[in-house]
């Protein structure tokens, strides 16, 4: 199919979207972070340093997450918050240590090792509690990412002023919230962005994770307005207007999992001045990526350490 | 050459076998109404492999007439246990029969056991009898020995998708009449895995610089996994996915694998594309399995390039 690069979603912001997060965050923000960090010896190497992280997010639920600092540093180190996919399991963001970045790579909840209080399962998260913003997944998903800014700051070898944010897919969508609310953040890398544009994705695709909303909706259509109305507090789209850092995003022209489509309609939504496009035909969900990371290393290069 | 087959191969392999025979499979299937569409119906099914060990299983049976052609999702090397993988057009579960197995480790199969990723990789490697991998693979060939029970399934038309397992599979059963690897972490696991900080090979090189002395001892375990030695077992058509030539398993050090297999292979090395690579692995089995004519199921985004 022929993309439509000025294509428009149907969401529209709801008029009590700042009033809805803002009363999550008074909420997450009295609950104590709590941090704790242990070595593993297992995964750390002759370059990195790698630590298992906790700390307390909303509704009290314990996130974990890996650290990863570069071996033997001195002074205040730019950093980076790596956010994971929908379905691959975190990684150990070890390569961001090794180009000079303390990187936290975060495992919201219902993710391996923050799946003990919350877990709905894969396929679940999508639709889990769907039908009420309050009671929607991805109300607690979204904050657990958010408190990776929390943890960086508490942390005496991170340079405050110069934090990153990096994703792909799920990924991708987190940093859209992140840099949106959460202004620490300097510069923001959005690949191949889910959670953009709901309602016309599950049209404009027919595959997994997004097809878990049409599967959600064959079973109880009688529910469609109610989740029409929760997804508008959780889709990109929304928050895109509260983006004023750095931005690079890059979509493929055939993605099988996150409709092109929807990523031209969140960079159109995007507040920020300083944003670039960039589109790779012939690529699906890996969103141009063999090229695309080195465009991602110099971005940051120069947001982050000042370099040209 | 990579070191030698090991001698007690057979008898290590025959000794899973028997484990297996002797435990039923005891399946329990529930119908998923939130899954099923008007194309096919989906099941949960519960079956017990080695140990015993009870696993979870996504089974989608196309409405109509069979018996269908049949795609078996291996066990993979993550903790997500899919319907059908994702970015599949699901409209494939019209044509195929699926189903996708969670090995023990992975959700759904997480009881009592319940895997780290990364971390799976290296649990139980303290000898061959209890490192993980035994009953993993117990658990797909466990699967299949359900698959096959069932009628709606197209016993000349069985596919294996996966990683590794899928060859270590069709190695050990002959029903498997095609097989669909992209190879990851078990073909000259260790070699490999000391050039390379990514996972999940990286969890073995992450195991030696712990346990440096060991590195003899991992290099016999897996060697009972190596699928170097199971290759010849292979009868299936084989499509092997192999990296793009600046990656760790490129098309040049699959060649063993390849030549190895006694099936016909196809080696396709990755255009370094999503997109590219998963459409020559729909068209490659649609041809496979119904003929040069018939058009490949894929997702919106692909059909302008069918």
């Amino acid at each position: 199919m022929e993309v439509d690069r000025n294509y428009r979603c149907k969401v529209v912001k709801p008029d009590d979207f700042d009033e809805f997060w803002d009363g999550v965050l008074s909420d997450v923000n009295a609950i104590d972070l709590d941090p704790s960090m242990e070595k593993d010896d297992l995964r750390s190497n002759d370059e990195v340093d790698v630590y298992q992280v906790y700390y307390n997010s909303l509704d009290h639920v314990r996130i974990s997450a890996w650290y990863s600092v570069p071996k033997g540093a001195t002074g205040k180190l730019p950093a980076m918050i790596q956010l994971p996919g929908y379905q691959s399991d975190p990684p150990i963001a070890r390569e961001w240590a090794a180009k000079g970045y303390a990187c936290i790579s975060v495992n919201p909840r219902g993710k391996v090792r923050s799946r003990t209080q919350f877990d709905p399962g894969y396929p679940g998260l999508l639709t889990y509690g769907i039908v009420d913003k309050n009671s929607y997944s991805y109300r607690g998903f979204y904050v657990d990412a958010w408190r990776a800014v929390d943890f960086l700051l508490s942390r005496p070898e991170v340079d405050g002023a110069n934090i990153g944010a990096v994703g792909g897919s799920q990924g991708g969508g987190l940093a859209i919230t992140i840099s949106a609310m959460r202004k620490e953040v300097k510069a923001v890398s959005i690949s191949a962005p889910y959670l953009c544009g709901y309602m016309d994705a599950i049209e404009l695709t027919h595959a997994y994770p997004f097809h878990e909303i049409n599967d959600y909706l064959h079973t109880h259509p009688e529910r469609r307005e109610d989740v029409e109305n929760t997804v508008a507090y959780f889709d990109g789209i929304s928050f895109a207007d509260k983006i004023e850092c750095a931005v690079i995003l890059n979509v493929g022209l055939q993605d099988n999992v996150v409709p092109p489509e929807t990523g031209y309609a969140v960079f159109d939504a995007i507040a920020s001045n300083n944003k670039k496009f960039y589109e790779y035909d012939g690529h699906g969900h890996d969103a141009g990526r063999y090229m695309h990371d080195a465009i991602i290393d110099k971005f940051f290069e120069a947001e982050l350490k000042g370099g040209n | 050459m990579y070191g030698n087959k090991p001698a007690d191969f057979e008898n290590f392999w025959d000794d899973v076998d028997n484990d297996l025979a002797g435990i039923s499979i005891a399946p329990e299937v529930e119908y998923i109404r939130m899954r099923s569409n008007n194309d096919a119906d989906l099941y949960g099914v519960r079956i017990t492999s080695v140990g015993p060990y009870r696993l979870f299983a996504y089974l989608s049976i196309p409405k109509g007439e069979g018996p269908f052609p049949a795609i078996y999702y291996v066990p993979k090397n993550g903790s997500v246990h899919e319907v059908i993988p994702q970015g599949t057009a699901t409209g494939i579960r019209s044509r195929y029969v699926t189903f996708s197995v969670a090995g023990r480790g992975m959700r759904n199969s997480d009881k009592p056991y319940t895997a780290m990723y990364p971390g799976q990789l290296t649990d139980g490697l303290e000898s061959a009898d209890t490192y993980v991998y035994r009953g993993i693979i117990a658990d797909a060939l466990r699967g299949l020995e359900y698959l096959i029970t069932r009628p709606e399934v197209d016993s000349t038309r069985i596919v294996a998708w996966g990683n590794d397992i899928a060859v270590l599979a069709a190695a050990r059963r002959n029903e498997i009449t095609h097989v669909v690897s992209t190879p990851a972490y078990l073909f000259d696991p260790v070699e490999h895995a000391l050039k390379t900080s990514s996972y999940p090979l990286a969890e073995y090189s992450d195991y030696l610089r712990l346990y440096p002395d060991r590195k003899h001892d991992v290099e016999s375990i897996l060697s009972m996994y190596n699928t170097r030695w199971h290759a010849p077992e292979v009868k299936a058509e084989t499509l092997l996915r192999a990296d793009h030539s600046s990656g760790i398993y490129n098309p040049d050090v699959l060649s063993d694998l390849e030549n190895g297999i006694a099936g016909n292979v196809t080696v396709h090395e990755s255009e370094r594309s999503g997109f590219k690579d998963g459409l020559f692995a729909e068209k490659w089995i649609t041809e496979k399995l119904f003929g040069a004519d018939a058009t490949a199921i894929v997702p919106e985004h692909w059909r302008s390039a069918l």
